[in-house]
């Protein structure tokens, strides 16, 4: 018996160290050859650790502000990124506060309609979309991105879902006293339901700053695309791998934002797969 | 104070109708019609019924006939190899983080967790590295001679291996949650009768997540009918179009810089839609009904 649980807690190890380890080594394979010169890389190969450890790669590709600006490109990612997440943030609390807490006719038919609509697989509206940003003129700028990501109808149903939980006496009494439908969502329902925001935010920064098919079609300009999309010159600019460095310090810089979020906030990225699973984790 | 309250949802839920309407109703209709049309995007859509489809579906000797059937087809091998990867990987790593005599889990999970928040083409560029011929390391530590990205298998591989290893911590997190819900009553009983470790998995866990299961599987399925990324960043579609994807055929015939064919690529967008909706179905029912 004894023997038995042993074995099966040594082997789990095992496993998890060997996949943990293939996990992790591309990024530090990343990480490492971005401080290895181009002439290092060819003659000696693969290596865990640089025989010398070099910045110019970093300094040339600060320096290339013309075919791969890449402070630029994470310049708009950050705007992007940001503005999106806030402007969700606002309209899935208002927007879950209408369709959980207000009384109206036709509300939840309203809701569920708009719910299965969305489900619809995204593939079909992708080109008229693009037309429709084109009409609008926001092609190659950061609207293009920022906008259309909130018409989606998951984070208002987990929204709603949460607010569901809160009981309507809060809101009922704060009428008795006077207060109006805005000063309800505001004062009292808002602070409650700050995880659930927390939750949203993270994934919908995430999202937005690792989006790639969108951005692909909406972005010609260099100047105004976000990183996801400029790396995708890169192969060509960086010449197929002739400046081995270059490419991969430039993989290494689109990738620091979204790690420090993620160390900065794990426990509300774990407990938002759960709440997006239906799961209560 | 009777007037307030009429007019007050307008306000709370109208923004986002309007949003709604722009950017989801009116693209998914308009890409529904579209597809019965000829259109280059730039002027007016003319109708001309079922030839999209036609032509796409029957006309053997057209480019745009070879063009879906080999997405498609490319398309399905994805989500065939990637899939069960997906579900399996984590599955089993969920497993071995719950057991009760394991430390440090939430490092473990940190480590697998983390490639996820990599942009699928920062993480191209590292991969490709990887498998490149003459520098990376797979060369280096296996000798093998093919050029990866340019020979079949091999180009299957690479993607096959960037979407698994940027694909599983979602579905880990979601596993473990649900292995950490099942009554521990269970699995002491379980002993009691004497049930080792693979029979307590298969009688108790597995029946147990049957709902995180189904979540899973349809998510990862819809999700993988969707592959654009890998194949364009690891192969560019080769050797000889034999990793181009659907979604790939469909933005350069939309998108590409020669003149605009969105109406045959529409009705390539709906007939993927619809086979997403149909698999996602099939699977929905065949699992809840064996699961009930």
């Amino acid at each position: 018996m004894l023997k038995k649980i042993k074995l099966s807690k040594y082997l789990s190890y095992l496993f998890l160290i060997v996949v943990s380890a293939i996990w992790v080594i591309p990024v530090l394979f990343g990480i490492v050859t971005s401080f290895r010169s181009q002439t290092e890389v060819v003659n000696e190969g693969f290596r865990l650790l640089p025989v010398n450890w070099i910045v110019e790669n970093y300094v040339a590709i600060l320096e290339n502000t013309s075919s791969a600006p890449i402070l630029q490109w994470l310049w708009n990612s950050v705007f992007i990124a940001t503005l999106h997440t806030l402007l969700v943030v606002v309209v899935i609390s208002i927007t879950g506060y209408g369709y959980s807490r207000m009384k109206f006719k036709g509300r939840d038919f309203l809701f569920f309609t708009l719910l299965g609509i969305s489900f619809f697989p995204n593939v079909v509206n992708l080109i008229p979309s693009y037309k429709i940003i084109d009409i609008l003129g926001w092609v190659n700028t950061p609207w293009a991105m920022i906008v259309p990501g909130l018409a989606g109808m998951g984070n208002i149903f987990l929204v709603r879902q949460f607010m569901k939980g809160i009981p309507m006496e809060l809101d009922e009494s704060a009428r008795v006293d006077g207060a109006s439908d805005f000063t309800i969502y505001s004062k009292i329902i808002l602070p409650l339901i700050r995880p659930v925001l927390i939750v949203c935010a993270l994934f919908s920064f995430t999202g937005s700053w690792n989006d790639f098919l969108w951005p692909v079609i909406v972005y010609t300009d260099v100047d105004k695309m976000p990183v996801t999309a400029g790396l995708l010159l890169l192969q060509d600019i960086y010449g197929n791998y002739r400046m081995i460095g270059q490419l991969m310090g430039s993989a290494i810089l689109a990738i620091i934002p979204t790690l420090l979020l993620f160390f900065f906030a794990q426990k509300y990225f774990v407990s938002a797969i759960n709440l997006n699973s239906g799961i209560k984790g | 104070m009777n007037n307030k309250r009429n007019f007050a949802p307008i306000f709370f839920v109208g923004p986002h109708i309007i949003l709604f309407i722009v950017f989801i109703l009116i693209p998914s209709i308009y890409g529904i019609y579209a597809s019965f049309t000829n259109w280059n995007l730039i002027s007016d859509p003319v109708w001309v019924g079922l030839d999209n489809y036609k032509t796409i579906l029957t006309d053997a000797d057209s480019t745009f006939y070879a063009q879906f059937f080999n997405g498609l087809v490319n398309t399905l091998l994805f989500v065939v190899f990637t899939v069960p990867l997906m579900i399996i990987i984590p599955l089993m790593i969920a497993v071995a983080l719950e057991h009760k005599e394991v430390k440090f889990t939430s490092l473990f999970q940190t480590l697998l967790y983390v490639p996820g928040l990599i942009s699928i083409s920062a993480a191209a560029l590292i991969w490709s590295l990887i498998f490149n011929k003459q520098l990376g390391v797979v060369n280096n530590l296996f000798g093998s001679e093919h050029v990866w990205a340019a020979t079949q298998p091999y180009a299957w591989l690479t993607i096959i291996v960037i979407t698994v290893w940027a694909g599983i911590g979602g579905n880990m997190i979601i596993y473990r949650a649900g292995i950490n819900g099942v009554s521990k009553d269970l699995y002491e009983s379980a002993e009691i009768d004497g049930a080792g470790p693979v029979r307590k998995f298969f009688s108790i866990t597995l029946p147990s997540i049957k709902f995180p299961l189904i979540y899973t599987m349809v998510m990862t399925t819809a999700g993988a009918f969707n592959v654009f990324a890998q194949p364009l960043m690891m192969t560019s579609g080769g050797p000889k179009q034999g990793t181009t994807v659907l979604m790939m055929y469909i933005r350069d015939l939309a998108f590409s810089h020669g003149e605009s064919i969105a109406g045959i690529a529409s009705a390539m967008a709906v007939l993927l839609g619809l086979v997403i909706l149909v698999i996602s179905a099939i699977q929905y029912y065949v699992m809840s009904r064996n699961a009930a």
